[in-house]
């Protein structure tokens, strides 16, 4: 039908103009939609932000726009929550230890699965998989408690980041591999061939070439050992061990130093740096995001 | 013809000896190579391998974490506890309501978005919204579960504020409950779930739409297809793959959730949050008992379940070619 209509017609100019005029409506209904959802996805983060600096009768009374600002919750925070300092190191030092690790083990892996080809690779990139669709998380809990007791790391904040690495590992190890399968296997024996071990040429050759991945898996690590819940919870028992987002989430809003902007000047300080973060290295993440993971 | 005899014979000779060479490069190649798999692999055995086979283990035993003595091997006795258990089956139910609620609009709306995403032609209005879009992906899991624990709470929450003081919908004694193990909990976190991967998977969409050739839905267009004719005999075959990946991890990911009904739900029996994951944990950490065993079975019986369906969705969106 459409075909026969194509025959008879087969530049049909009295539908074509038809479609620009409906075209031209269709886009201001698309981005109104678009923009509907934008604000459905900025509307909570808006939220918070104005709560972290409405006046404490504004926050009781939870109108969105405030009548009265006040910006002393952040330097309020800082000076009167006295386990506020020690749990944002505690963020910073395991997502910084989580992300250094699970970069360096990916990288590495990748590199080897596709350039050095071991035997038996097959095998390891089955078992990575795998274990995206079984519900490891979960189910291993029971042994990772165990071997933390037996390892003396209960309520220790360094050694959550040994679960905290494998969090992320298989994927983060595919995601380089499919980086390490775009570069050309030429490049790496040219390399070789100019005297350069493996090391070299990885370092030299390689990383450079798979920068956009790292990007993507620096900030897929990043976001999760900042706010992983379960083991944080599981494996630690006091406050001063914990990361800064399980306290908040643990923080009943109410009065006195958790009182409701407080709380929400907390979760700024703690929301902000992923989002600058993101935002600066969004150019090379949505590369890396669609050499490495659609296309891998 | 004796030259070349000749020179097959010293090309043969230089091959020998340049293939002994070879030889000896790669088993020293094979032996670096697992140096540099061993750093990912300790951590992927040690952490993720070995505490599967663990816990299978354990869930054939009566093996309690604060007992001194031994565990005996109790062969299937913690299973059979568990499937008589009737909390074992509704709890089960529940993680499966759950995926349910959540699964659809997690597909559904981002597909949509990133169709009408995909034609806004100015580069730099594409690049805003595909910012904004990521921004709650780049929000950790628990700072997510902090804001909408906030946006739901009972009487300072945003939403209930609307709901209340602006709309006049509801009086501050029926406001609605949402969190807290009320029959609300349940479709209020698949709400926020799907808020929370809506700009993810719409970037995974536009990604998938971005493969597809231009010229192939253009042709339809004036060929004279409608818009849903397009959609639906051109793209959605091309998307297959991208949203098949995304229904089986968003199944994986939903039915194993834990940590929002550990924040919104507490441990009552009776909460619909009160999951299989929720079931084992209790079983392994809470109740003061700690009896890992049985635990271990709920979690083991819970990760059968799943990789069932699993197994199941893998073979209906298995490519037909």
């Amino acid at each position: 039908m459409a075909t026969t209509l194509n025959a008879i017609h087969p530049t049909a100019p009295p539908r074509r103009r038809l479609g620009r005029l409906g075209r031209g409506r269709a886009a201001i209904v698309r981005h109104a939609v678009i923009n509907l959802f934008m604000l459905i996805i900025l509307l909570p983060l808006a939220w918070v932000l104005l709560m972290s600096v409405k006046s404490l009768p504004d926050a009781m009374r939870g109108t969105f726009w405030p009548r009265r600002f006040d910006f002393t919750h952040y330097r309020y925070v800082f000076e009167k929550i006295d386990t506020l300092p020690i749990n944002l190191f505690n963020s910073i030092y395991v997502t910084a230890g989580t992300v250094v690790l699970t970069s360096t083990c990916a990288v590495l892996a990748g590199y080897a699965l596709v350039h050095l080809k071991p035997r038996g690779r097959d095998f390891i990139i089955a078992a990575f998989l795998v274990s995206l669709y079984f519900p490891v998380r979960v189910v291993s809990l029971i042994s990772v408690y165990e071997t933390q007791h037996f390892l003396g790391l209960i309520n220790s904040t360094s050694g959550l980041i040994l679960p905290y690495v494998t969090l992320n590992l298989a994927i983060s190890v595919l995601i380089m591999r499919s980086m390490f399968q775009l570069v050309p296997h030429e490049l790496m024996e040219a390399a070789k061939i100019d005297g350069a071990g493996p090391w070299r040429t990885l370092w030299l050759v390689g990383v450079p070439m798979v920068r956009n991945g790292l990007v993507v898996i620096f900030i897929v690590n990043f976001v999760t050992a900042w706010g992983e819940f379960l083991l944080c919870t599981t494996l630690t028992n006091d406050q001063t061990a914990r990361t800064m987002p399980v306290v908040l989430a643990g923080a009943q809003g109410g009065l006195g130093q958790w009182s409701w902007p407080n709380l929400a000047a907390v979760y700024v300080i703690v929301v902000t740096p992923g989002i600058l973060a993101f935002s600066f290295a969004q150019k090379l993440f949505f590369k890396g995001l669609t050499e490495g993971v659609v296309k891998g | 013809m004796e030259q070349t005899i000749a020179a097959n014979r010293l090309s043969t000779a230089t091959h020998r000896v340049g293939a002994r060479a070879a030889h000896a490069r790669r088993t020293r190649e094979r032996v670096s190579s697992w140096m540099f798999l061993l750093p990912a692999l300790v951590f992927f055995i040690g952490y993720q391998v070995y505490p599967i086979f663990r816990v299978l283990w354990i869930s054939f035993t009566d093996y309690a974490f604060l007992s001194n003595r031994p565990a005996h091997w109790v062969w299937f006795d913690n299973y059979a506890a568990a499937l008589h258990d009737p909390l074992m089956w509704v709890s089960l139910w529940r993680a499966l309501e759950f995926t349910l609620m959540f699964l659809p609009g997690t597909i559904i709306l981002p597909l949509l978005l990133a169709i009408l995403v995909d034609r806004v032609t100015n580069p730099r209005l594409a690049t805003l919204y595909r910012v904004v879009l990521l921004v709650p992906a780049v929000i950790p899991s628990t700072l997510v579960f902090v804001l909408w624990k906030w946006m739901y709470n009972f009487q300072t929450g945003p939403i209930n504020h609307l709901l209340v003081d602006v709309l006049g919908l509801f009086t501050l004694q029926d406001a609605p409950q949402w969190l807290g193990g009320t029959p609300l909990t349940l479709p209020s976190i698949a709400i926020m779930e799907v808020w929370w991967g809506l700009g993810y998977h719409t970037i995974f969409f536009i990604a998938g739409l971005a493969a597809i050739p231009r010229d192939l839905p253009e042709a339809a267009r004036i060929d004279g297809a409608s818009e849903w004719q397009v959609f639906w005999h051109v793209i959605r075959p091309r998307l297959a793959p991208v949203m098949m990946i995304l229904v089986v991890l968003r199944f994986g990911s939903a039915m194993a959730v834990i940590d929002e009904y550990l924040i919104f739900g507490g441990f009552n029996r009776a909460s619909p949050t009160y999951t299989w994951t929720m079931f084992m944990y209790d079983q392994a950490f809470k109740t003061g008992m700690w009896r890992q065993g049985f635990g271990a079975a709920i979690g083991m019986i819970g990760a059968i379940a799943m990789m069932i369906v699993v197994a199941f969705l893998l073979r209906i969106f298995r490519p037909r070619d």
